[in-house]
């Protein structure tokens, strides 16, 4: 498929990452697009195991190989192909252009080197500057993610901080050398709930003060509201539901996604005379394993709404034919909510 | 300042396991059976009884045992380690001579046995399933589980006898005569199948140990970091990864360096090499009490030394243990 013109600072097309296992081989990824524009957060929300820290991994060219291989589509990053550029230049651009924050902050720093020690690598990999230098900008660096005293804490190790801090140190590595695109997996899972705001409220103010790009990867829609401009749901691998993030919260076509919105749960309930709330729901079941998909929705095991057609045939995401207008999305009953809305 | 203070308390609790192994030592050979005078007397080729009364109030073994054990701790506290009933010389001389070139073949072989142990551990690692990484298993395998004098014998046909690279035994050769630089090389050559003999069983250890632990440690999130980092191999694996991987590494190294100082013994035995192994085996056959006790006592006292020195090595390595975090 010929790339089409777009403004988009990287763009996936049709991505398929596929792993050997003991089941022999299964598809993590089959068929992801999906645009990251320059300076918007994006995000992308899925269970676990749904494919979203593959589809990660394989923006920063980390797919895990042996076992993992990136078998089919692209990934344009400013109009070059990086799942065919040389592990040189990927180098490059890693840490370079694209930079990654991870999910666990508690062991994602290296235990034997000095936080300042691990920036300063990071700087001296990609900037042309002098030792001297590069541990200046370090403390300028932790100074800006808010550590305090960052002149002695560039001296700490990572047992010496908070998780919180950790992800902070975390956060002034990955734009110790001002990235165009920012991937977090799921920066905040680890920690403590007021420590999460603090942190997406600095990820915030890293996005305005360096004009980064982010995708964020997440399993809360709470995040989602928060942070984004515009959501991908994943399911068992693919994109089955795409839209601004407003057009996801208010206006869900998908009942995975309307699931996944029901488990947020909503504080000072029955304070707020909010009666008219459903209960906070689950999503009944387990993402199915990879290697046992068949030939229809993925979904339709754990759906409410599936009948035979789901069960033989896949939706394919489009957007559907609705009045109130639509985004794109794979269900055969998109934008119905109960049984009872089903045609005859 | 809390490495100073660290470093004196280990020192102590060191001095008071080897006054434990001085007493358990004395006790055991005593215990065992055998009388050093008839030893003596056999040497000389046969002695009156008053000739054995003699020689027994000479060396105090007349005395309650628990007199003897007695003033025998007095004199080591003196650092007097007696004299050897056979040489008829003072303890620490004998020790004096021979402790150097046990030190020489127990570290040469400590150095070989680590680095390349570290070396194959790390290439296994690369590809666990491949086939470097079966070979490095089946051999590690093997190499445990050959008796050492048998593996030094085997070394001597190969590398002596087949193909006549290396001397059989000894230290140097008996004709040599020359110093300095020419010396050491002599040595060297001479040193190379024992080293090689005791370093097998000790490298094969370390190859098992480092390849499981970098396996462990190339999946760690640190290292994915790094890599995101956009660092390049190189430098991910000796530099992140490895890093971590050779603290179990350093803490058997502890631990095995008593195994190492008693296969030295064997290795001694097998090579003639003119070390303190020799000396405890010839010491056990002439029921040599003072001299054996010696020996046991200052092997005690570099155990205690190195692992004092592996623990020192562990806290540089690792910061979580140096400034006591988790």
């Amino acid at each position: 498929m010929p790339l089409e013109k777009t403004d988009a600072l990287m763009s996936l097309r049709d991505l398929k990452v596929e792993f050997d296992t003991r089941h022999g081989r299964v598809t993590a990824l089959s068929g992801i697009s999906l645009d990251v524009k320059p300076g918007e957060t994006l995000g992308i929300v899925g269970e676990s195991g749904c494919g979203k820290s593959i589809t990660a991994l394989a923006m920063m060219g980390l797919v895990p190989n042996p076992p993992g291989h990136v078998t089919g589509g692209s990934i344009h990053f400013q109009g070059e192909d990086i799942t065919r550029a040389r592990a040189r230049r990927m180098r490059k651009l890693r840490g370079g252009e694209i930079a990654m924050i991870f999910q666990e902050p508690m062991t994602s720093l290296n235990p034997v080197f000095t936080v300042g020690d691990q920036i300063t690598e990071a700087i001296l990999l990609h900037q042309d500057v002098s030792r001297t230098q590069a541990e200046k900008q370090v403390v300028e660096l932790l100074a800006t993610v808010g550590i305090p005293e960052p002149a002695k804490r560039a001296q700490s190790y990572p047992h010496q901080l908070s998780g919180g801090m950790r992800q902070r140190v975390m956060i002034a590595m990955a734009i110790s050398c001002r990235p165009k695109l920012l991937i977090a997996d799921e920066p905040t899972t680890a920690l403590d709930v007021t420590v999460q705001a603090q942190i997406f409220d600095l990820m915030r103010d890293i996005q305005r003060e360096f004009g980064v790009a982010i995708v964020l990867i997440t399993h809360d829609m709470g995040a989602i509201a928060e942070m984004t401009d515009r959501v991908a749901v994943m399911y068992a691998g693919r994109i089955i539901e795409q839209g601004t993030s407003d057009q996801i919260l208010d206006n869900p076509l998908h009942p995975y996604t309307r699931g996944l919105i029901g488990c947020i749960p909503v504080l000072g309930r029955e304070a707020a005379g909010a009666e008219a709330l459903p209960p906070l729901a689950e999503i009944p079941g387990i993402v199915p394993p990879l290697h046992l998909l068949g030939e229809g929705c993925a979904f339709a095991e754990r759906c409410q709404l599936a009948d035979d057609h789901c069960r033989a045939q896949r939706p394919a995401l489009e957007i559907p034919a609705l009045q109130n207008g639509g985004h794109p999305v794979a269900c055969h009953h998109a934008g119905i909510t109960t049984r009872a809305e089903l045609p005859a | 300042m809390g490495t100073i203070r660290y470093i004196f308390r280990r020192l102590g609790y060191g001095l008071i396991l080897m006054v434990g192994v001085v007493v358990l030592n004395f006790l055991l050979i005593h215990a065992a059976p055998g009388d050093p005078a008839e030893v003596i007397a056999g040497e000389m080729g046969g002695i009156t009884e008053q000739m054995m009364a003699d020689i027994r109030a000479r060396y105090g073994l007349d005395r309650p045992l628990p007199v003897q054990l007695g003033i025998y701790l007095a004199n080591i506290a003196r650092f007097d380690l007696g004299m050897s009933y056979y040489f008829d010389r003072p303890v620490s001389q004998l020790i004096g001579q021979r402790i150097w070139p046990t030190v020489l073949l127990v570290l040469t072989a400590q150095v070989i046995a680590i680095f390349l142990g570290v070396v194959m551990g790390v290439l296994a690692s690369r590809r666990p399933n491949g086939p470097f990484s079966g070979f490095v298993s089946v051999f590690s395998t093997v190499g445990y589980a050959a008796p050492v004098f048998w593996t030094g014998l085997m070394l001597i046909i190969l590398f002596s006898v087949i193909v006549p690279m290396f001397p059989v035994e000894g230290m140097s050769s008996a004709r040599f005569r020359g110093g300095g630089f020419a010396y050491a090389l002599n040595v060297a050559h001479h040193l190379v199948l024992p080293a090689t003999t005791l370093a097998i069983i000790f490298l094969a250890q370390y190859a098992r140990l480092s390849r499981a632990s970098m396996i462990e440690v190339l999946g760690a999130d640190y290292v994915r970091t790094a890599r995101a980092k956009g660092l390049g191999e190189g430098p991910v694996i000796f530099r992140h990864a490895l890093r971590n991987a050779v603290l179990p590494i350093l803490t058997v190294a502890g631990i095995q360096f008593g195994n190492l100082i008693s296969g030295a013994l064997l290795v001694e035995t097998v090579f003639n090499w003119p070390g303190m192994g020799r000396l405890a085996f010839d010491s056990v056959l002439r029921r040599d009490y003072p001299t054996l006790l010696g020996v046991l006592f200052c092997a005690s006292g570099v155990v205690v030394l190195a692992n004092l020195v592996t623990d020192l090595s562990y806290r540089l390595a690792d910061p979580r243990i140096r400034t006591g975090g988790r």
